[in-house]
């Protein structure tokens, strides 16, 4: 199962990668991403970032696609070290509104891109983020590339939904445990609320989220979800002290999510991330989905 | 018996309104879930309503009360055994310790968590409580000084807490949401664990409030009557932390509960101990169960996720406002060492030392810094021009902030008389954050306007504090408690923002600990232009600075206006409070170190002791924003956080050193 993750990924990665490093060698695009949808973006247009913030945390929160050891950490998104910034040279920086108040003085080191994903008016997210990939791309120069990968993203999801299609597959609700009494569900306009639509997937959670696709709630808000099929699907990492004291909970114990295999964990996704991690997501869920059918 | 029957009818009349109203409201929470029939088929094996209701809903009521309960028994117990009407779990700091203990060990320690949670808030609350009450034993619980250090150290424990969150986790925000108070239940286990605490600790008070009620006849009287004041006092304090730390462990910290039930049982007529110990309990338990039954409603209507803790820290923390005229407090002359006639040689060479090592440091900070690959490098060869256009801003910046903190620091600590006050504790800052947090959350402006925001917060709570404080003539102990119970309030108030999980919180916790990252070459040059002026006003006013501390009489006796000259200087203090703020954050204690390492160095007159303060502040602050750059390259500590670490064991030392 895992296989056709990886397939997938090495795939996209690969081909995109190797002729990607040529070109950016031969146009010297020196990019510098202060996101991590839009560095696994770049990876994927084959157009490796130099540098990228936060990477020191990559490996926890976004996983796959692996980076370049070239890729150098820049310190965090919000304190971009500028010391190390200047030294890259950069030619292109890749930012977020999210990071508007570092505007001014990205500007004064040299161009900047600021990619619109997560705004109040943008609307479901794994769309946005298929419109600043193509935006993106087309600042790179690289617009065939990027139909390409978005097709092949697509064609990915298309398969996930026949893999799942006429499977007994439950509607599942998405969490992120905060501890033994919260939790973030993800729903509509989410990124995982997008993916659950293309994959043919029912969100259990009715509810409209924020515009980062979330909501927090108290694990009793979790009876709200009907449905006595429905899977709860938490994410890594979960508090340690959570499932213990959740055994303890009567609530818990009569909730559908509580019964014999109603309740799985996934690897940790990126939920503000972009097309890569859709796919990750896709990828996880569809292999886990399949395996219980 | 008459008068204690009519003494117990307001309490009770409170109470019962309480209740009521709190029950009237949870009529309406529960109402959905009773008139839904119970499901017909029961092959499903549950019906939701009823389980939410049995086991989410009547637990969170109860809980509610019992937390309620314990707050305000804790509360009254306080107040009683330390004789101070704003004694509160809250703040003495035993509910922010309990917080920093758990964020401490879930960030380093995550295996003992899975070992208990509650364990780790009750090691955390007594430390707080020892340290905080060990500090008011030593000054003989001063009421002023007790809460004074109580309330340091909540803040500083909230501030750091809520710091570490942010540098380690991005994205996950439970930490706020404990840190804010939620009563949300899943099951009976925690009223049920609550109620069995709550009852052997009320058996223990039974016990001691008949001899509790004597402490009422002041120190003298009581140990006449036999009794042994210091175990009375540490079984009781203990009984009262306990409390705290039960609750706190359970539900998170639960702002003010335990100062306002007291007080309003106070204020409905109980007079003696034995009524305060009994009825403040019954008031505190229905004020909870009505605020959260209306937090509720209020917050299903909204759909937001609201914490119970944070909101009534909201509105308790504007009564420690008001309950400030009621504490006794008298002057006490300052006591400094008067080693007068120093020999003006002997007064230079500190001075001298002192802008050596500043100018030392402030060079070191310009020329060395982390290249790409983490190694140290001498700032050279073609962008050295360029590393040193970003450099120069932070330095200068940081510099003359440290500065305007430490004279603020200076002049507060010679009005007062008092060691521990500071410009953080002033709650300056506190107001500049709030106006940042209003910035970022509901208009969203620019740089420049958050800016704006921050001085319009910072001038709020200064007028605030001085429309308070005036009927009192300023007296100097009531301007920093009102000051400090603003912070409180304002911390709240983040505490909510960040508990919605908004990755804008990450935005002002970026803030609140006190980077220097957007410090452009403008805003730098005016910091230090602002600095200037306001340090040479403050150096002018260096007679007045030599006169205040020695108290009202000498001060009036030489025709100096009393009131007045001490607004001007709480006005100057606040504004240089403000301008350092807005660079460094509302946590960097250096407004506390540097007067005192000044007069470590034997500055003691006021002009002296103010430069020498200036000339360390800043360097205090070069420094920490030296080490925050290099150390974690290419990551970067805020240079506020740095210095709050090393401020705060400094604060415990001298709070320990310095007694009376």
């Amino acid at each position: 199962m895992t296989f056709s993750r990886r397939t997938l990924l090495q795939s996209l990665a690969v081909a995109a990668c190797v002729p990607g490093q040529a070109f950016s060698q031969s146009t010297g695009q020196r990019i510098v991403s202060l996101d991590y949808g839009l560095s696994s973006t770049l990876l994927s247009l084959g157009l490796p970032p130099v540098g990228i913030s936060d990477l020191a945390d990559w490996g926890r929160w976004v996983v796959e696609p692996a980076l370049p050891a070239s890729v150098i950490d820049i310190g965090s998104s919000f304190e971009v070290n500028f010391e190390v910034l200047l030294a890259l040279k950069p030619d292109l920086i890749l930012t977020t509104p999210y990071l508007d108040e570092l505007l001014p003085k990205l500007q004064s080191v040299t161009k900047v891109s600021r990619l619109e994903i997560f705004t109040p008016t943008s609307g479901p997210i794994l769309t946005s983020a298929e419109a600043a990939t193509r935006k993106l791309a087309a600042e790179l120069g690289l617009e065939s590339k990027a139909e390409e990968f978005l097709a092949n993203a697509n064609a990915f999801f298309e398969t996930c939904r026949k893999r799942l299609a006429g499977k007994n597959v439950p509607p599942v609700a998405l969490v992120n445990f905060m501890d033994a009494r919260h939790a973030r569900v993800y729903s509509d306009p989410g990124l995982f609320h997008g993916v659950l639509e293309r994959i043919g997937v029912r969100n259990a959670w009715a509810g409209q989220s924020n515009y980062w696709g979330f909501e927090t709630i108290g694990i009793e808000d979790l009876s709200k979800v009907k449905d006595p099929d429905a899977h709860l699907i938490a994410f890594d990492p979960v508090p340690p002290d959570v499932f213990p004291k959740l055994a303890d909970s009567p609530l818990w114990n009569r909730l559908p999510f509580s019964q014999p295999g109603h309740l799985s964990i996934l690897p940790p996704v990126l939920m503000f991330g972009m097309v890569n991690e859709a796919l990750r997501f896709a990828s996880l869920l569809t292999d886990h989905l399949e395996r219980q059918a | 018996m008459t008068i204690s029957r009519r003494d117990n009818l307001g309490p009770a009349l409170v109470a019962l309104l309480l209740l009521c109203a709190g029950g009237i409201a949870s009529w309406f929470i529960i109402a959905p879930a009773l008139s839904t029939p119970a499901a017909p088929d029961m092959q499903a094996g549950y019906d939701i309503p009823r389980m939410v209701l049995y086991y989410s809903t009547l637990p969170r009521l109860a809980t509610a009360l019992i937390a309620g309960a314990a707050l305000a028994l804790s509360g009254a117990l306080f107040q009683q055994v330390l004789l101070n009407p704003l004694a509160d779990p809250t703040t003495l700091g035993v509910s922010a310790g309990a917080n920093l203990a758990l964020v401490v060990v879930s960030l380093f320690l995550p295996g003992l968590l899975g070992a208990g949670r509650d364990l780790v808030a009750l090691a955390g609350s007594g430390a707080a409580a020892l340290i905080v009450v060990g500090l008011g034993a030593r000054r003989g619980f001063s009421p002023y000084s007790l809460v004074l250090s109580g309330l340091v150290l909540s803040l500083w424990c909230g501030g750091l807490a809520a710091i570490l969150t942010y540098l380690n986790d991005r994205y996950l925000a439970s930490l706020f949401i404990w840190g804010a108070g939620s009563l949300s239940q899943q099951s009976w286990v925690i009223p049920v664990s609550l109620s069995w605490k709550l009852v052997l600790v009320a058996i223990i008070c039974g016990v001691v409030i008949r001899p509790l009620s004597l402490l009422d006849l002041g120190e003298s009287g009581s140990t006449a009557l036999g009794v042994k004041l210091v175990h009375l006092r540490f079984i009781t304090v203990a009984c009262a932390v306990a409390l705290a730390a039960f609750v706190t462990s359970a539900v998170g910290v639960i702002g003010f509960i335990g100062l306002v039930a007291p007080t309003i049982t106070r204020l409905s007529g109980a007079r003696r101990p034995a009524q305060l110990i009994f009825w403040s309990p019954l008031i505190g338990a229905g004020l909870l169960f009505f605020a959260d039954s209306v937090l509720q409603l209020v917050a299903g209507g909204l759909g937001d996720f609201l914490p119970t803790g944070a909101v009534t820290a909201i509105f308790g923390s504007p009564l420690l406002l008001a309950l400030l005229p009621r504490l006794k407090i008298r002057h006490r002359i300052q006591h400094m060492p008067m080693r007068t006639h120093m020999r003006s040689f002997r007064l230079r060479m500190p001075i001298v030392i002192v802008l050596f090592g500043l100018v030392l440091l402030v060079a070191i900070s310009l020329c060395f810094g982390r290249d790409v690959n983490g190694d140290w490098a001498f700032l050279h060869g073609a962008s050295a021009a360029d590393i040193f256009a970003i450099r120069y801003p932070k330095v200068l910046a940081a510099m003359a902030s440290g500065a305007m903190l430490a004279v603020a620091g200076a002049i507060l600590q010679r009005l007062t008389g008092n060691d521990m006050a500071s410009p953080e504790v002033l709650g300056i800052s506190a107001g500049a954050t709030f106006g940042v947090a209003i910035a970022l959350f509901a208009v969203a402006p620019g740089f420049s306007g958050q800016f704006a925001f921050a001085i319009i917060g910072a001038f709020c709570v200064l007028s605030v504090i001085f429309f308070s404080a005036r009927k009192s003539g300023f007296a100097p102990e009531r301007v920093l408690l009102a000051g400090i119970a603003l912070s409180a309030m304002v911390d709240a108030v983040v505490g909510v923002l960040s508990s919605t999980g908004d990755p804008r919180a990450v935005l002002l916790m970026r803030w609140m600990s006190g980077s220097t990252y957007l410090i452009d070459a403008k805003s730098a040059f005016s910091e230090i232009i602002v600095a200037v002026v306001l340090v040479a006003l403050a150096f002018a006013a260096r007679r007045w600075l030599d006169i205040l501390p020695l108290g009202p009489a000498p001060s009036i006796a030489i025709g100096l206006p009393l009131a007045k000259s001490r607004l001007a200087m709480f006005g100057l203090a606040g504004l240089m409070t403000a301008a350092a703020t807005l660079t460094v954050g509302p946590l960097s204690f250096v407004g506390l170190m540097g007067p005192h390492l000044a007069r470590e160095a034997g500055l003691t007159r006021a002009l002296p002791q103010m430069i020498g303060a200036a000339a360390i502040g800043g360097g205090l602050m070069v420094a920490a924003d030296f080490v925050g750059r290099t150390i974690v390259s290419p990551y970067q500590i805020p240079a506020g956080l740095v210095s709050a670490l090393i401020g705060a064991p400094f604060l415990m030392i001298l709070m320990s050193k310095k007694v009376r």
